[in-house]
């Protein structure tokens, strides 16, 4: 574990301290923050690897920063509490993990999240980039379909014969073929509502 | 803005398709803060019926407890949907009263009829701002400082433009909301910066202005900054203008300014508007420059008029003629600053030049040489006089200029000259740190 970045965002100096103490000698980095905004400007400055942050960090609300920080991904949260409430249980179900550190700081149990947060944390995000991929294959899919289907009706030819018609007039213009179906969609619906419009 | 016909129709199904959760009815009070009534989707098509109340009462400067009650008119061209959340968008609105009439307290009227006073006469105003403003760090508490970097300083960092970046989403959320963004860039001291859209109709620039300074403040907190609009926010460097470029476009869309025949290429309208902005300058000052310490920028050396002249040639006096002519040609008027009540700002201004247009005001006649090297004799024997030195000498001189007052009406004049002079009296009240370090050990 040696080497990750922790942005430690506490407004009481020895509470800093003391967990700065406990993850120095983890051999992890550590950086401070004592307000909100000067957490969201480190985190943005060295995009960490886990922020944590206290329930009553002065300046802006703790669960606003939370919301910024992983909103725009700049590092994954989690919270650090002396009396965990209503409140941050509501809260931790909108997080990324839902995984928080209590004070007085035990050694053993800070030890044992941050572990469990950087090895989750990792697979979490190759999970929703490969969704992300997926999801974006799959949209793309559609659109190709849609094409396909009006090159079909237009030119009364089969499936396969429309598919590689897409394909070579997104080869002849060096476009995607997800681009090219999008041209064909709405150049369709453009010489549509030219012949809906010329007809009313 | 990149105007698209917006009907309720679209704008219901949009909300409809975005599943937006609130939608926030914004509209301006005279103080030029932002107020917002915000509902949620299902009362969206009340609202645009114009059927949404609310308590003007609660509203500063608004009204007395027995006329409270005051309708929402949202405008249909700014519904905008709010990039930096999810489900939120807004629409700006006009207050009306109960019997169905425009609210004479609402800015945004008072922008509106001035400008059917000028289309009366034939003209349409253009505006294009340059807004300038600064992003400051918070101190240990999260309390607001003027520190422009960090002074923890770990060695193993870059140093990272945080303000830049910042920026740079402003850009990209305005963008997203529609605007056209034409120049965004560091200005002259630490933490400054200018973001400039382009041009549009006057009532659309300003909505475009408040639009603008809720996103600047919005992202620049998502950023850890804090942006404030105060003009002259620290001694010793410039403070925050807000150069305003107009012109007037005749209802064929013509440029009303420009004339091929004049040596100087400007149109006899043009020369009445500025001959206009001169005569009542020293009074439309008042909203330009609202606060106590918007006269703080308007001081020597900083890069601020403080001097009522104009020029083609040089950058420091009062009012600009940017080289720029044909379809282009315009007034760049360089006192206001970002405190101003946009609606109010760009009505008096407005006004004062209608009232150049109407009465045949010929301006005086330009500067040419730097009029800051100008000795006091020079600026008297030539007529130049200045700027107020402060808020309550411009509203001396606005109590004194009818055809001002007479554009914002009784309502917003008496509220304004109220919330002004408390203003002023309790700054003179107050002991400031210049004092102390003067006085104390002298006497």
């Amino acid at each position: 574990m040696k080497g990750y970045r922790i942005v430690v965002a506490d407004s009481s100096e020895s509470s800093r301290q003391k967990i700065s103490n406990l993850l120095k000698r983890k051999g992890y980095k550590v950086y401070h923050a004592t307000d909100g905004a000067g957490a969201i400007r480190t985190a943005r400055s060295i995009r960490p690897d886990i922020v944590i942050l206290d329930t009553n960090l002065w300046g802006i609300n703790a669960y606003e920063v939370a919301d910024i920080i992983e909103g725009d991904k700049l590092s994954i949260v989690i919270f650090s509490t002396n009396r965990p409430d209503s409140d941050l249980y509501s809260y931790l179900k909108k997080m990324t993990l839902y995984a928080y550190i209590t004070k007085p700081f035990n050694p053993e149990q800070v030890y044992q999240i941050l572990e469990f947060v950087i090895m989750n944390s990792g697979r979490i995000h190759s999970l929703s980039e490969k969704i992300e991929k997926l999801e974006h294959t799959l949209e793309s899919r559609k659109i190709i379909d849609k094409a396909k289907g009006l090159v079909m009706e237009k030119l009364n030819i089969s499936e396969n014969e429309a598919y590689g018609y897409i394909r070579k007039k997104s080869m002849d213009l060096s476009l995607s073929m997800e681009k090219m179906a999008q041209r064909i969609i709405k150049e369709y619906f453009q010489e549509h509502e030219q012949y809906v419009s010329r007809k009313g | 803005m990149k105007k698209e016909v917006l009907t309720k129709e679209k704008i219901l199904k949009t909300a409809q398709e975005l599943e937006l959760e609130l939608i926030h009815l914004q509209f301006t009070d005279i103080m030029g803060t932002m107020k917002n009534v915000s509902i949620t989707r299902e009362e969206l098509e009340k609202a645009l019926n114009n059927e949404i109340m609310f308590d003007g009462s609660s509203i500063d400067g608004f009204v007395r407890i027995e006329e409270s009650d005051m309708y929402l008119q949202p405008e249909l061209s700014t519904f905008a949907v709010f990039p930096w959340t999810q489900g939120e968008a807004r629409l700006i609105c006009d207050v009306y009263k109960t019997d169905g009439t425009p609210f004479e307290g609402c800015p945004r009227n008072v922008l509106k009829k001035t400008l059917k006073e000028a289309e009366d006469l034939g003209f349409i105003m253009n505006v294009g701002p340059e807004c300038e403003f600064f992003l400051f760090h918070t101190d240990e508490k999260g309390d607001p400082s003027l520190e422009t970097h960090d002074n923890a300083g770990y060695f193993d960092l870059a140093p990272v433009d945080l303000g830049g970046n910042a920026r740079k989403d402003m850009t990209i959320a305005l963008k997203q909301m529609g605007f056209e963004i034409e120049a965004s860039h560091h200005e002259v001291a630490p933490g400054q910066h200018e973001i400039d859209f382009k041009y549009e109709d006057a009532l659309t620039t300003a909505d475009n202005i408040m639009t603008f300074k809720m996103v600047v403040r919005i992202i620049a907190q998502r950023h850890g900054l804090h942006a404030t609009f105060m003009p002259k926010p620290k001694f010793g460097i410039n403070g925050s203008g807000m150069h305003t470029n107009m012109s007037l476009a005749t209802l064929d869309g013509k440029n009303a300014f420009y004339d091929d025949k004049d040596n100087m290429k400007l149109s006899e309208t043009a020369y009445h508007y500025l001959g206009g902005l001169v005569k009542h300058a020293k009074s439309f000052t008042a909203l330009t420059n609202p606060t106590v310490n918007s006269y703080k920028r308007l001081t020597p050396g900083y890069e601020a008029p403080e001097i009522i002249a104009w020029s083609a040639s040089n950058r420091s006096p009062l009012i600009r003629i940017p080289a720029k002519r044909g379809n282009s040609t315009r007034v760049e008027l360089r006192n206001p600053d970002p405190s101003a009540n946009p609606y109010l700002a760009l009505a008096v201004v407005l006004k004062a030049g209608l009232d150049g247009i109407k009465n045949k005001i010929q301006p005086p006649a330009p500067v040419t040489s730097n009029v800051y090297h100008m000795s006091e004799k020079e600026m008297t024997e030539k007529g130049i006089d200045h700027l107020p030195e402060n808020i309550y000498e411009a509203v001396r001189e606005l109590a004194r200029d009818e055809v001002i007052k007479s554009a914002l009406g009784d309502h917003v004049y008496n509220k304004f000259i109220d919330a002004a002079l408390y203003e002023w009296y309790e700054y003179s009240k107050s002991v400031s740190q210049w004092e102390i370090e003067r006085y104390l050990r002298k006497f």
